[in-house]
């Protein structure tokens, strides 16, 4: 074989290699219908006359008020809770007790799943107007003091910091990522409704975690320490929608999936009710299984 | 007659190419594309080395080429009889064709020295007029403030957009942040390696008022052939008051005025 | 001499006609907007009593969003902005598009000639280059803006944009606009905005369909969802920019920015403002007692921090449902798991081809005398009064209008007098803890 044609494929080769470049492998994405699109984009730029017909069904409206209620009861097993790395001001935080990763907080006797937040998505009728009263998010230990903080868009929040460092409280989603020196505290006006709950981290101490949800309607409840939750001041007469969230859940969207066929528990972590005046419908016993709390 | 012609192709091909060279060489100033105006006090001596190299490596390479083209056209194989004679080379030659360009070569980099220390040596003692630091993908300016002395709080911190006095020595003090770049100023014949470490002093003194280019003249990444900026001459007085005006702004602590701010 | 080989001209040929071939003899396709991979596969999670196989169910609502998009906004080539944007169509014009000269000789094609190749067609940060750069160029598409003049979570005012094009961004790879005409800087910025407005609606529109829809629904198209659901609270926040700047304290007394830092008459300024900084606030546990920003180097900006959170949930996902004992599944248990393998691998790759490799943020070192988001005094007040949106510097302002903020207004300027002064502080001041000054350290 001569010098040249032992050199050619890998001439070949060489020149294909530098063609085609070492270019990362995308994803073909989809492309659009251009012709589909245009036909779109007609209806958006012409005067729409009479009142769109089109998306909005009539909402359905009644009177009176009623309640729910519930208790989330966990079937499987929280196992144990993990310590968390604590590799900042060491000299402060984690000394009043350890520092563990509160995402889970299973009661040991009754088996109650806390922190499950039920919220109504949409609602045609508010019966108390929005509070005054501030609600209080405070940390000390360099850790939250409240894993999951509700508040109605509009009610003040006291952003406090009981501890003796400085913290800085990061609200994801809003404009409020404020340094708060120890002991000090600052309030802010919940903004803007969110449409599930979103972390409320310390930039300063990573480990620091919770969540806050920041609803209109304030039809929002979180379950206690035995899993139980309630929510009064419904309206009642119209169906609504709950939406069922915790922040270790496999669902999509962190909506928690459990297997309830007469409520038609829906796997975005939904179901819808109406309530009847005067009735505090009482759900029972919530069966949490395993396979809808992850890591 | 197809061999013969076969012959005359080669030799006409060749002859084309100092008849193309010249003539290019020839045309090209009514195109604009010679040398840059040349607004410096140093830049007459060093374009007139690059004539006198450009007539004496002209007028070599044309007798060259013509050489070439005469031996391929009258020795053509299709037109001779009988085989060239094999010679052992000749001494002669060597020496004469040896000699000639290492004289002239040599005489060159006499020539020259003045041009360059002029340039490259001679750096007038003075403070530097401005620090500029090469940068991917633009030129980062740095003046040195009221004070004069570069390097403290006061300085005036410009991108891209050199202006410096006219008729007066300046001294720019060249310093790169990342790669090599090269600080070219074409219409002021003046181009440094902008090395990553060093501080390289660089003069001249520019003779008119008016804009130029700024270009960077060393590969420093993917945005080397946009790295361009803007050096602007100007009176002394104008100068100053172009300072005063970017250090106000410089300074600026409010918003700028209501009036300043466009229409959304 | 030697007659050229078969060999020769064999080679010759292959490489001749392999050149060819590679680089082809017919016109370039025209460029089309690239997806938010991410986002689009985020939202088609598989649900189960998938009736279609989920691959083609997936496509078809991503090409839906993509042709909702297209009618909105158009294409890369052909810029459309529909009224309620406030877009203003000519600068668009001028912006997008192949480079070329109109007919009266304007530079068209702004944004591919000097932003693509890094900030990428669709403004996503992912253009030719951007895998070379540090830090990462902007991702236009979540509306978030660093460096600007309004409240933490508002839109940069187009005057913010503007002035970005002009300074660059010292310390990244954003080079300075200066020397272009302002025209086509306010073109550039416009087109900014147009991107952001784009990506926000597409974020809004996954979000959505992953929120609202079921499997067999399709995404509203009508005017009163496109534009009064989705279109006008993002171009209301734009254009509400103006509004929001926040409010700049007076200078107080004791403070001369005319003079350098460390000049006597600023003196108790910096001391005050040293106080402030080394005090309980917190600035030292980032950006170190040295200020050299060595206080922590483990956190994420907003958006390396959302390709950092997808990827865990997608590793832990494929190694759950690789685990997963398909054996006992029912046939719709099993249809389901496929279909979530399916979407989990298609995940994995969306992720390695349409998101850079996330990078932690260091906190910045402030003895070098960069400042990336502008070094005049307004500037910095405006970095320390809402942080950097974006990014996990807080801020000591207060956070919104009738706020209360850790340090008042006016003392902020005793910070930032502080920090003006610390590349030229004397090596004596620190003692032990003594930093390389800018001077030496440059």
């Amino acid at each position: 074989m001569t010098l040249s044609t032992r050199f050619a494929p890998l001439c070949v080769l060489g020149l294909a290699a530098a063609v085609s470049g070492c270019s990362r492998p995308r994803i073909e994405a989809p492309v659009a219908d251009a012709a589909a699109a245009i036909t779109i984009r007609e209806g958006l730029t012409t005067v729409a006359a009479g009142a769109g017909g089109g998306a909005g069904e009539a909402q359905v409206s009644g009177t009176g008020w009623g309640g729910l209620k519930g208790r989330f009861v966990f079937a499987g097993d929280p196992g144990q809770p993990k310590p968390l790395v604590v590799d900042k001001d060491t000299e402060v935080c984690g000394k009043m007790s350890k520092l563990f990763d509160q995402s889970l907080r299973v009661d040991t006797s009754s088996k109650g799943l806390a922190d499950v937040v039920v919220f109504v998505r949409k609602s045609s009728r508010v019966k108390n107007p929005v509070p005054t009263t501030p609600v209080v998010f405070d940390q000390r230990n360099c850790e939250f003091l409240t894993p999951v903080l509700v508040a109605r868009v509009g009610q003040p929040i006291d952003v406090r910091n009981s501890d003796t460092v400085g913290h800085n409280t990061n609200i994801d989603g809003t404009s409020f990522n404020q340094l708060i020196p120890a002991g000090q505290g600052t309030t802010y006006t919940a903004a803007g409704e969110m449409g599930m709950p979103r972390p409320a981290t310390c930039n300063i101490h990573p480990w620091m975690k919770a969540y806050m949800i920041f609803r209109k309607d304030g039809y929002v409840a979180v379950s206690s320490a035995d899993g139980s939750f309630e929510i009064p001041d419904l309206p009642a007469g119209e169906p609504l929608e709950f939406q069922v969230w915790h922040a270790r859940s496999t669902g999509s969207g962190g909506g928690l999936v459990l297997e309830q066929p007469e409520l038609k528990w829906n796997p975005k972590g939904r179901f819808t009710l109406t309530l009847q005046a005067d009735e505090i419908k009482d759900l029972g016993v919530l069966d949490v299984p395993a396979s809808a709390i992850g890591t | 007659m197809f061999k013969r012609i076969g012959g005359i192709f080669w030799a006409l091909l060749f002859l084309a190419v100092p008849v193309l060279g010249v003539a290019t060489f020839a045309i090209s100033p009514f195109y604009d594309h010679w040398l840059p105006k040349d607004v410096s006090t140093h830049g007459a001596a060093i374009d007139s080395l690059f004539y006198f190299i450009l007539v004496l490596t002209g007028v070599v390479f044309v007798v060259t080429e013509f050489l070439l083209f005469w031996f391929m056209w009258k020795y053509d194989r299709n037109n001779q009889e009988g085989h060239a004679t094999y010679i052992q080379g000749s001494h002669t030659l060597e020496v004469v064709w040896t000699i000639i360009p290492a004289a002239t070569l040599v005489f060159l980099a006499i020539y020259q020295m003045n041009a360059w220390a002029d340039v490259k040596m001679r750096r007038p003692s003075m403070a530097p007029t401005v620090e500029v630091i090469a940068r991917q993908f633009e030129w980062r300016l740095r003046y040195p403030g009221r004070d004069g002395t570069l390097g403290t709080a006061d300085d005036l911190f410009v991108v891209n957009d050199l202006h410096l006095p006219v008729d007066e020595d300046v001294l720019i003090q060249l310093k790169s942040m990342d790669v090599l770049h090269s600080f070219f100023l074409p219409n002021l014949r003046i181009k440094q390696d902008a090395v990553p470490g060093m501080k390289i002093p660089v003069w001249f003194k520019a003779r008119e008022v008016g804009q130029f280019d700024i270009v960077c003249a060393e590969l420093c990444g993917w945005g080397h052939y946009k790295m361009k900026g803007r050096v602007t001459f100007e009176s002394r007085p104008e100068f100053e008051s172009w300072l005063e005006r970017k250090y106000a702004e410089q300074q600026a602590t409010q918003p700028p005025a209501e009036a300043d701010v466009a229409a959304e | 001499m030697r007659q050229s080989s078969p060999s020769h001209r064999f080679v010759a040929a292959i490489i001749a006609i392999v050149t060819v071939a590679a680089v082809g003899c017919g016109k370039t396709p025209p460029a089309s907007f690239r997806l938010n991979m991410v986002q689009a596969t985020k939202a088609t999670v598989p649900e189960s009593g998938l009736e279609k196989p989920w691959a083609s169910w997936s496509r078809e609502r991503q090409q839906q969003v993509a042709t909702i998009l297209e009618a909105m906004f158009g294409t890369p080539d052909e810029p459309v902005a529909l009224p309620e944007t406030g877009l203003d169509l000519a600068k668009l014009q001028l912006a997008a598009g192949p480079v070329r000269s109109d007919i009266v000789g304007r530079k068209n094609g702004l944004y591919r000639e000097h932003c693509a190749h890094c900030h990428g067609i669709s403004g996503d940060g992912m253009g030719p280059t951007a895998a070379f750069l540090n830090p990462y160029p902007r991702d236009y598409r979540q509306g978030k803006f660093k460096f600007k003049s309004t409240w933490r979570d508002a839109k940069p005012t187009h005057d913010d944009l503007v002035r970005l094009l002009h300074e660059g961004v010292i310390g990244t790879s954003m080079p300075s606009f200066a020397l272009l005409p302002p025209a086509q800087v306010d073109a550039l910025a416009e087109y900014v905005k147009y991107l952001s407005m784009r990506g926000e609606a597409e974020i809004a529109l996954f979000t959505y369909a992953e929120q609202e829809l079921g499997a067999d629904e399709a995404l509203p198209t009508t005017k009163e969802f496109l534009v009064d659901e989705v279109l006008t609270p993002i171009a209301e926040k734009w254009q509400g920019a103006a509004d929001a700047r926040i409010p700049v304290a007076a200078i107080p007394a004791g403070v001369d920015f005319n003079l350098p830092g460390n000049d006597l008459a600023n003196r108790d300024s910096v001391a005050r403002g040293k106080a402030l900084f080394l005090g309980d606030g917190g600035c030292v546990k980032c950006h170190g007692v040295t200020a050299l920003g060595d206080g922590q180097a483990n956190d994420y900006d907003d958006w390396n921090k959302a390709i950092v959170a997808v990827s865990a949930e997608v590793a832990v996902g494929l190694l759950s449902s690789k685990e997963a004992a398909t054996g006992g599944m029912s046939s719709d248990a099993l249809a389901d798991h496929r279909a979530r393998s399916a979407w989990l691998d298609s995940f994995a790759h969306v992720l390695e081809g349409d998101a850079l490799r996330p990078r932690t943020i260091p906190p910045r070192n402030l003895r070098i005398g960069h400042y990336r988001g502008g070094r005049r005094p307004i500037d910095l007040y405006r970095r320390l009064y809402t942080g950097i949106n974006g990014a996990p510097m807080p801020g000591v302002g207060p956070s919104g209008p009738g706020g209360k903020g850790s340090v008042a207004d006016e003392e902020i300027w005793h910070l930032v007098n502080y920090i003006r002064s610390l590349p030229y502080e004397m090596d004596g001041e620190l003692g032990a803890d003594r930093p390389m000054v800018a001077k030496d350290r440059f």
